[in-house]
C-alpha cells in the first residue's frame, strides 16, 4: 500500500512517516503543498491520502477537489490532518471530498484508527 | 473611513488567555511528551524573554493579534529532537529546528482558534513565521493588549505570548 503525505512542514511529514513505518506502512512519497501533491499523483499509483489543509501555493481543500475531478479518483481514500477543527471546518472538508479527519495534535492510535477506518469504507 | 482606534479591555483577553495556556499544555503533553510546568502571566510589555528562535502566527476575524512562542536555541532543539523522534545527542539542523518551532507553533494557535471558534469567535491565522539568531529585537505593538505565559520545559523556559490588537472601526 502506497502513501501520499501532503503538509507544507518537513516536521509534520517526518512525524505522519515516522508513525506511518511504526503501523508497518513502508512505501510513503512526500510533496510540500497541493500543487506537488498532483504532482505526485500523476507520476504514480497512491493508495491513501494524508494531506494538511494550510499550505502555500495549493491548499488542502483547493487539492482535494483537484483530486476528486481527475478520473479514477473519486473514491481514492484521503485523510486532513489539520488544526482545523471548528464544526464549520469540518463540514467544509467534508464537501470538498476529505473522507476522515485528524485533528492536531494527535497520537499514534488517532492515525491508526483512522486510517482502519478510511480503509474499511 | 476609519474611526478612531478603540483600545483592548484587558479583561476582555482573559478567557482567551486560559484557553491559550490550556492549548499550549495539550500540544506539548501530546507531540512533544512534556509536561509543562506554569509560572504566573505577565502583562503588558516589561518582560521580553531572552530568546533565540521566536514563532508567530497572526489571526483576524472577531478579534486580531498574535500568538508568539519563545525558545532558546537549546529549548527548541529539544522540542525538535522530541518532535523528530532524534536521539539525545543528535544536533538538530537550524533549518530543522525552524521547521519543528513553526509546527509546534501551528499547533498551539490551530487549537485555539478551534476552541475559540466554537465559542463564537471566528477567526482566519497565518503561517508560521520563524526567527533565529542572537541580535535581533521585537518591537511591541502599540495598540494591543499583551499577556506572556512563562512556562517550565524540563530544564528549559519557553513563552507564548498573546497580543490581542485593537482594530480601527470602519464609519
Amino acid at each position: 500500500m502506497r502513501f501520499l503525505v501532503v503538509d507544507d512542514s518537513s516536521t509534520m511529514r517526518r512525524i505522519i512517516i515516522n508513525t506511518l513505518n511504526k503501523l508497518g506502512y513502508q512505501d510513503v512519497i512526500e510533496a510540500s503543498n497541493g500543487r506537488e501533491g498532483m504532482e505526485r499523483l500523476t507520476d504514480g499509483s497512491v493508495d491513501l491520502i494524508i494531506t494538511d489543509w494550510n499550505m502555500p501555493e495549493m491548499n488542502g481543500i483547493d487539492f482535494i477537489r483537484s483530486v476528486r475531478a481527475m478520473d479514477g479518483k473519486q473514491h481514492l481514500p484521503v485523510l486532513m490532518v489539520t488544526t482545523n477543527a471548528a464544526k464549520d471546518d469540518i463540514v467544509e472538508a467534508l464537501r470538498a471530498g476529505v473522507n476522515n479527519y485528524v485533528v492536531k495534535p494527535f497520537t499514534p492510535d488517532t492515525i491508526k484508527e483512522k486510517i482502519d477506518a478510511v480503509l474499511a469504507r | 473611513m476609519a474611526s478612531p482606534v478603540a483600545a483592548v479591555d484587558p479583561q476582555s483577553t482573559l478567557p482567551m488567555i486560559d484557553t491559550l495556556r490550556s492549548c499550549a499544555i495539550d500540544v506539548f503533553d501530546t507531540m512533544v511528551g512534556t509536561a509543562l510546568g506554569e509560572s504566573t502571566p505577565l502583562a503588558g510589555d516589561a518582560l521580553r524573554p531572552q530568546s533565540n528562535v521566536v514563532a508567530q502566527i497572526g489571526f483576524g476575524g472577531s478579534r486580531s493579534g498574535l500568538v508568539v512562542f519563545y525558545a532558546t536555541f537549546d529549548g527548541a532543539a529539544h522540542i525538535t529532537r522530541a518532535l523528530l523522534c532524534m536521539e539525545p545527542t543528535d544536533v538538530p539542523s537550524p533549518p530543522e529546528i525552524a521547521d519543528a518551532v513553526g509546527e509546534i507553533t501551528n499547533m498551539v494557535a490551530g487549537s485555539f482558534r478551534t476552541r475559540m471558534a466554537n465559542e463564537g469567535d471566528a477567526w482566519a491565522i497565518s503561517i508560521p513565521t520563524v526567527t533565529m539568531g542572537s541580535d535581533f529585537y521585537m518591537t511591541p505593538l502599540s495598540d494591543g493588549s499583551r499577556t506572556m505565559l512563562p512556562f517550565r520545559m524540563g530544564d528549559h523556559e519557553i513563552f507564548v505570548e498573546l497580543v490581542v490588537t485593537s482594530k480601527a472601526r470602519r464609519a
